[in-house]
């Protein structure tokens, strides 16, 4: 006992308390809801046990695995076109030797705006009868409105544009640190030995990037929840749910229908998602700085 | 639970203007030091009665109010549901509804117990009754809500729109009696993308409550005694078809699916729509040439009939509570009743509000022949018919909320095409029926 006490268990106990309070208890309790019928309006259930229904019931339950598939599918397109456009204004920034910081700081302006607010943004410009889009395209011959936020396609693709809009900068900003901390050598040593620009790039740049791209990629699928506000003021979830994400539907079976049970089961079914999601792209970031190394 | 001695009640005569409405009974006390926590439903159209009621009551009692949240309905509902939760109901008034009342248990206290008979006297009886939650008064009501038709004057007028009226439907054209005449004139109207026949709330509960009122109007009803799902029948078929055509026929607009109560309120208000089913609360706004380009030419009639004879009235009122855990009960009792007294609803009702008392719609509908407005008069004596022929509640069960969160998708999924009325409402009542069955109501 003695031995414990003078031991480095003391140094970490602070640091154990802290985190069995504010992380473990919660996921405790919230898991252990999940096996419960516990209703927000009724605290009593909360003690009734009822072992795996909620998760028998959402097995079950297509309108759940739809959504589950329409995030996952939401999460890829949205990650990789964040992706693709954050590493496009990062070169480009880099590119620049005047006024590179006072971009920067315009660029991270999307981030700076509340995800309802951004969501109310693009609910006006996606507006059928009074948005900018289609009073836009009204200009160019385009006389029947589009229902940006009806159809099922066009709402998931109006949706996601809010996301990158509000998201793309995150990307960009990571991608740019890793990019003014390029050594300069083996990208001049490359040029001199005739490499185009689309080669130095290829061989130098990007694998130089990857550990940054694994990083950010990782950050933005853990965040991306963020969305929920964004989605929840553009549709809700609906039409007829084709836009119904994971994460509408648990905050309206959980704070609207009050069924925090069942909320919480399809929590847990979806951490499983951000696990997956967060493994493989630290699997990606270890093979990267691996490879890194080797070259 | 009496009140408190010194708790005064007088009868006593209030004047609102130059008109007097009939005695009403005070419920006014000495509450120094007393400060009671309240969370309230926020927005424009609400919290001109807290600039008014508040330092009012703060005066004449000697209380104190500390407002811990204002925001909208839907906001405080899951505020309250996690208060409800987390066992922590520190505040002692909070705004309610008829149509949530019942979702929040016994948090609520029994107001027969608290607030005198001749107090409840000065109420309307049918709201009190909507007010109760198994046998207990549990809301002091605000202001009652119904829908009617309001609709762009000038359409009826124009001669060209008769004549070709006439000659395509075979019937004058006049404000529509029932919602087929709706559909017609709607379609009729329609001119796509500048201008629709009408519109209609597409989401949540609200289309849900749409939905509702037509399945009774048409002579169905959702539940049976048993509270049995009986809507997939043909009057629910009807109701939805409705919809439906409308939506076919662009005779709204395509956005009309995501579209809540500011959407459809602000729609008719641009101009762009003939015919909108709206509440009372707007007509003031509709009627104001600073927010409305329809002002001034704006008629109103009671809300069409269905295919059964019956208008649709889906109704509710707007209403304050005392949670069971206030430790000033006598000051709350004595807060709400000046939220609701008839200085709180004269004020509410000069802004397009149907009052909760019958003395105050006498006084209202004297103030507004006294002043020559024509246009307020016509809202207040139609709302009013309205209210005592045609309202009804939603059913007053704690799974309403729910409920209406497993229809609604349907119904969009029908209007949308993506399945048949019938799929539809056979999914909907089948996830109901589960609804209810987990619910133990058989």
């Amino acid at each position: 006992m003695r031995k414990f006490l003078n031991g480095p268990w003391v140094l970490l106990m602070p640091t154990l308390i802290i985190l069995t309070c504010v992380v473990l208890l919660p996921l405790l309790l919230s898991l252990w809801t999940s096996f419960t019928p516990f209703k927000l309006t009724k605290p009593d259930t909360l003690y009734r046990f009822v072992g795996f229904r909620n998760y028998e019931r959402l097995i079950g339950d297509i309108d759940f695995w739809i959504a589950f598939g329409r995030t996952v599918l939401f999460l890829a397109i949205a990650l990789n076109l964040e992706l693709v456009f954050g590493l496009g204004i990062a070169l480009l920034i880099n590119k620049i030797t005047y006024g590179q910081r006072t971009l920067r700081t315009l660029m991270m302006f999307p981030m700076m705006f509340s995800p309802i607010l951004v969501g109310f943004q693009w609910k006006y410009i996606f507006n059928d009868n009074i948005g900018l889009m289609n009073n836009f395209l009204r200009e160019f011959g385009v006389i029947q409105p589009i229902p940006w936020l009806v159809d099922g396609i066009l709402a998931n693709v109006s949706i996601m544009a809010a996301e990158i809009w509000s998201s793309t900068s995150v990307f960009a900003i990571l991608l740019l640190a890793g990019l003014l901390g390029i050594p300069k050598d083996p990208i001049e040593a490359a040029k001199v030995d005739g490499c185009n620009s689309w080669q130095v790039f290829k061989n130098i740049t990007l694998p130089f990037l990857m550990p940054f791209v694994f990083i950010a990629m990782t950050i933005r699928s853990l965040d991306v929840a963020r969305a929920y506000d964004i989605v929840q003021m553009m549709t809700g979830g609906g039409p007829a749910k084709r836009t119904e994400l994971l994460w509408t539907l648990i905050s309206r079976t959980g704070y609207v229908d009050a069924k925090m049970g069942m909320a919480n089961a399809m929590s847990y079914i979806s951490i499983f998602l951000s696990i997956a999601f967060t493994f493989f792209f630290f699997y990606k970031l270890v093979e990267a700085r691996q490879r890194l190394s080797y070259e | 639970m009496m009140l408190r001695l010194f708790l005064s009640l007088i009868l006593a005569v209030s004047f609102f203007g130059s008109f007097s409405a009939k005695a009403e009974t005070e419920l006014w006390g000495d509450f120094s030091g007393v400060t009671l926590r309240v969370k309230l439903i926020g927005g424009g159209q609400y919290e001109g009665l807290y600039n008014e009621v508040i330092p009012w009551w703060e005066e004449n009692t000697g209380g104190k109010i500390e407002i811990v949240t204002q925001k909208n309905h839907f906001e405080l509902d899951k505020e309250i549901k996690k208060d409800i939760a987390s066992g922590n109901l520190d505040f002692c008034v909070a705004s309610n509804h008829t149509s949530f009342a019942s979702q929040y248990g016994n948090i609520y206290t029994d107001l027969n117990n608290i607030m005198p008979a001749s107090v409840l006297a000065d109420y309307t009886p049918l709201i009190l009754e909507h007010s109760t939650v198994d046998g207990r008064l549990v809301q002091m009501p605000r202001h009652s809500d119904v829908s009617n038709l309001y609709y762009q004057k000038s359409l009826y007028e124009d001669a060209d729109n008769k004549a070709n009226f006439k000659a395509k439907y075979g019937y004058d054209l006049t404000p529509p009696e029932t919602w087929d005449q709706v559909k017609d004139q709607a379609i009729f109207f329609s001119n796509p993308p500048d201008f629709y026949g009408t519109q209609y709330v597409g989401k949540e509960e609200a289309i849900a409550g749409r939905f509702y009122e037509l399945v009774i109007a048409n002579g169905g009803a959702l539940f049976d005694e048993d509270y049995r799902p009986i809507f997939n029948s043909p009057a629910g078929v009807e109701a939805l078809q409705w919809f439906i055509d409308l939506y076919n026929a662009k005779a709204v607009p395509d956005g009309v699916l995501n579209y809540l109560w500011d959407d459809t309120g602000l729609g008719f208000a641009s101009g762009t729509i003939a015919m909108n089913l709206d509440w009372a609360g707007w007509a003031g706004f509709f009627n104001d040439p600073e927010n409305s380009k329809v002002a001034g030419d704006i008629g109103l009639v009671r809300a069409p009939m269905g295919s059964g004879g019956l208008r649709t009235g889906w109704s509710g009122s707007h209403s304050f509570s005392m949670t069971e855990s206030c430790p000033d009960k006598e000051a709350a009792a004595s807060f709400l009743w000046a939220l609701t007294s008839n200085k709180a609803q004269m004020i509410e009702a000069r802004g397009g509000l149907s009052p909760t008392r019958p003395a105050i719609w006498d006084a209202i509908i004297a103030e507004k022949k006294a002043e020559g407005d024509e246009f307020m008069l016509m809202v207040f004596e139609t709302f009013k018919m309205s209210l005592a022929e045609d309202a009804f509640t939603p059913p007053l069960i704690p799974e309403w909320i729910e409920f209406t969160n497993v229809l609604y998708p349907e119904l969009q999924a029908a209007i949308l095409g993506d399945k048949s009325p019938e799929d539809a409402l056979a999914i909907a009542s089948k996830k109901a029926t589960e609804i209810m069955e987990d619910a133990g109501y058989f």
